[in-house]
């Protein structure tokens, strides 16, 4: 059944308008929707992967065909990040009982159901409508720690959000201009003849800066470390970890399928090197947990940038691999930083307090570095391949830049180890060090071990990755699937 | 598309720069106000010149409405495509500029201003006392402690009450 594919995005957005609602009148009844609901979008979604349809196929909404209608293009990016989405939501579902519960849960849950869609709309302006709804609800649940810092933080990350949906309105304006359509097989049959200008490259860029707000993209991310520092772990987890990349998402699908300018990877991969530089130098000097974390996710998104940049879909591999890994490392690290926020010289002995709290840390930074073993080592490895078959001198600065950042990063996170395993102060009784709550230990754990058995099954798992990032790089075959009637398109 | 159909290709150029000018001027603001409130209205700004160019892209000079179609048989119609998505886009963002005003009340609520330097300063401030780390002073800063001033008028008493 393809059609199940849409109660993903459905039901969540169904729960989020009802919880409040329901949990006045039952709130028992009420705490078990949310998790309900995803659970069962994890199964729908897994099922569709495992011989439910034949991927990949497209799913016109309310029996309009493409291009005039809007459709869900699932292939097996799509699903694994809608996936994605569905099992982050669970494992960082807002618990905590107060009174605002009844509101975090529709918050979260509306989140959940606009990054789903988000992975899997095939309609350039759906997208838009998405990736706005879902900064609304990211607004409501960073302010929903409800200190001053919060409320500021959230106003600054609004103004910068605002800005880029402007600008991404504004693209997609040129867009509909030169094409007339917004359908991403329809534009990417029509990008040869109608995009290949220099207004197209202007929809691209303005697009490439609004959408990367959210990406973390070098100049529109200096919300990240007041957010990340104020929000709660859980949800500081979900945006770094997952958000950032369902942006990056849609900036692939329009350079797959739409646009081809080489100045339009060149302006991307300046950006990206800028991002990594900025990013891992302000980690480096970062005297907080979270900042720290904040800043290094930067410079990680940075990476993906550049792998994005890579021409001709030579860096698909190395983005999806990045990209996988720094959702799984950041999400992790996050969660640690639930015990452990605040200023680094606090954790001064703090691995005595808690031993698997810090030997997870040491796994999570020797993965986020490259540790041979570890499927860090074989994310960066893709990429600095890809990079050094490249000869522009450009992507030589990226790849110097890219090496040099791994000892930045060796340096500020074994700095945090080193103070992990110091004996404490002698004045510091056991136990006043901080320690992750068990919750926390136990979701970062989760990652660990999906870390681990990572590194076991590394070969099956790079096969898998190979092939799904062969298939989402095949232009020839999105516009097959989702097959837009009108061939030459006139409006 | 061909605008070549236009009555009035002069009028369109006056209503995209007209655009075009609203986003500069939106953009501009974003960048040049110091309060935060004129910020907002700035990004309204923005927003309608965005808007603007979003019908503009659909319009047609000769033609009508689409909803009027039963009126016997009109030559042309007016792209209706663009006109769906700006009305989308307007509630979207009459959506997020109201969610934008509370956050500002609550702001003047905790710290009592509205200027950006100082509710920067005083963000940073709280990042910094609940992190338990000394605050990140410029180099070139005077050395020192510089305290922030008090938070004027009767809201410094509900500041930590409420948190």
């Amino acid at each position: 059944m393809s059609g199940m594919i849409v109660l993903p995005i459905v039901l969540p957005l169904l729960g989020a308008f009802l919880l409040p609602v329901l949990m006045r009148a039952s709130l028992g009844l009420g705490l078990w929707i949310g998790p309900a609901i995803l659970v069962y979008g994890c199964w729908i979604l897994g099922s569709q992967w495992y011989g439910g349809a034949t991927l990949p196929f497209s799913l016109a909404i309310g029996g309009f065909a493409p291009p005039l209608g809007i459709n869900l293009y699932v292939d097996q990016l799509a699903l694994l990040f809608a996936f994605a989405t569905q099992l982050l939501g669970l494992l960082f579902w807002p618990f905590k009982l107060d009174a605002e519960t009844p509101r975090r849960q529709a918050l979260m849950l509306l989140l959940v159901a606009a990054s789903t869609g988000l992975a899997l709309s095939g309609d350039l302006f759906n997208l838009y409508v998405f990736y706005e709804l879902v900064a609304v609800a990211t607004f409501g649940l960073v302010a929903a720690s409800a200190t001053g810092a919060a409320y500021a933080a959230t106003i600054r990350y609004l103004i910068l959000s605002g800005i880029g949906s402007v600008l991404t309105l504004l693209g997609i304006t040129l867009i509909y201009n030169q094409a007339g359509t917004l359908n991403l097989a329809h534009l990417a049959q029509l990008a040869p003849e109608r995009l290949d200008n220099s207004l197209g490259l202007s929809a691209f860029l303005a697009i490439l800066i609004g959408v990367g707000v959210k990406a973390e993209l070098f100049p529109v991310n200096t919300w990240v470390p007041e957010v990340y520092a104020t929000a709660g772990s859980r949800l500081s987890a979900f945006l770094a970890g997952l958000v950032s990349k369902l942006a990056m998402l849609i900036i692939l699908r329009l350079l797959v399928l739409v646009f081809h300018q080489p100045e339009a990877i060149q302006v991307m991969l300046v950006l990206g090197i800028l991002g990594v530089v900025s990013g891992e130098l302000a980690a480096w000097r970062a005297k907080d947990m979270r900042r720290m974390l904040a800043f290094s996710s930067i410079g990680q998104l940075g990476m993906i940038f550049i792998a994005l940049a890579i021409p001709d879909g030579g860096g698909l591999l190395a983005v999806l691999a990045l990209a996988l890994h720094h959702l799984v490392i950041k999400s992790g690290l996050f969660m640690l930083a639930d015990g452990w926020g605040g200023s680094l010289e606090r954790l001064r002995g703090a691995a005595k307090a808690s031993p698997l709290a810090a030997a997870l840390f040491v796994l999570f930074s020797l993965s986020l570095i490259g540790m041979p073993p570890l499927p860090g080592f074989w994310a960066k490895f893709t990429l600095i391949t890809e990079l050094a078959a490249q000869n522009s001198p450009l992507y030589l600065i990226g790849l110097t830049v890219f090496l040099l950042s791994t000892v930045v990063e060796a340096a500020y996170l074994f700095r945090v180890a080193a103070l992990l395993y110091r004996p404490a102060d002698a004045e510091t009784r056991p136990e006043q060090l901080p320690r992750p709550g068990g919750l926390a230990l136990t979701t970062a754990s989760l990652f660990g071990a999906g870390l681990l058995a990572a590194t076991l099954f590394v070969t099956p798992l790079g096969d898998l990755l190979i092939h799904v990032s062969g298939q989402s790089g095949n232009a020839a075959l999105y516009i097959d699937t989702v097959s837009p009637g009108i061939p030459g398109g006139s409006r | 598309m061909n605008p070549g159909t236009l009555v009035s290709p002069d009028l369109e150029l006056i209503l995209y720069a007209t655009a075009m000018g609203l986003i500069t001027i939106g953009l501009a603001g974003l960048v040049l106000s110091r309060h935060l409130f004129r910020m907002v209205l700035a990004l309204a700004i923005a927003e309608a010149g965005a808007n603007l160019m979003l019908v503009l892209a659909g319009y047609r000079w000769d033609a009508v409405a689409p909803i009027l179609m039963s009126l016997g048989q009109p030559p042309r119609m007016v792209d209706p495509v663009p006109q769906a998505m700006v009305l989308t886009a307007i509630v979207i963002g009459v959506g997020v500029q109201a969610l934008a005003i509370s956050m500002l009340i609550r702001i003047r609520q905790r710290y009592g201003t509205l200027e950006r330097g100082e509710v920067a300063e005083r963000m940073d401030a709280e990042i910094a006392t609940t992190a338990g780390i000394p605050r990140d002073v410029s180099q070139e800063g005077p050395l020192g402690e510089r305290p922030l001033p008090p938070i004027p008028g009767s809201t410094a008493q509900t500041r930590g009450g409420d948190a």
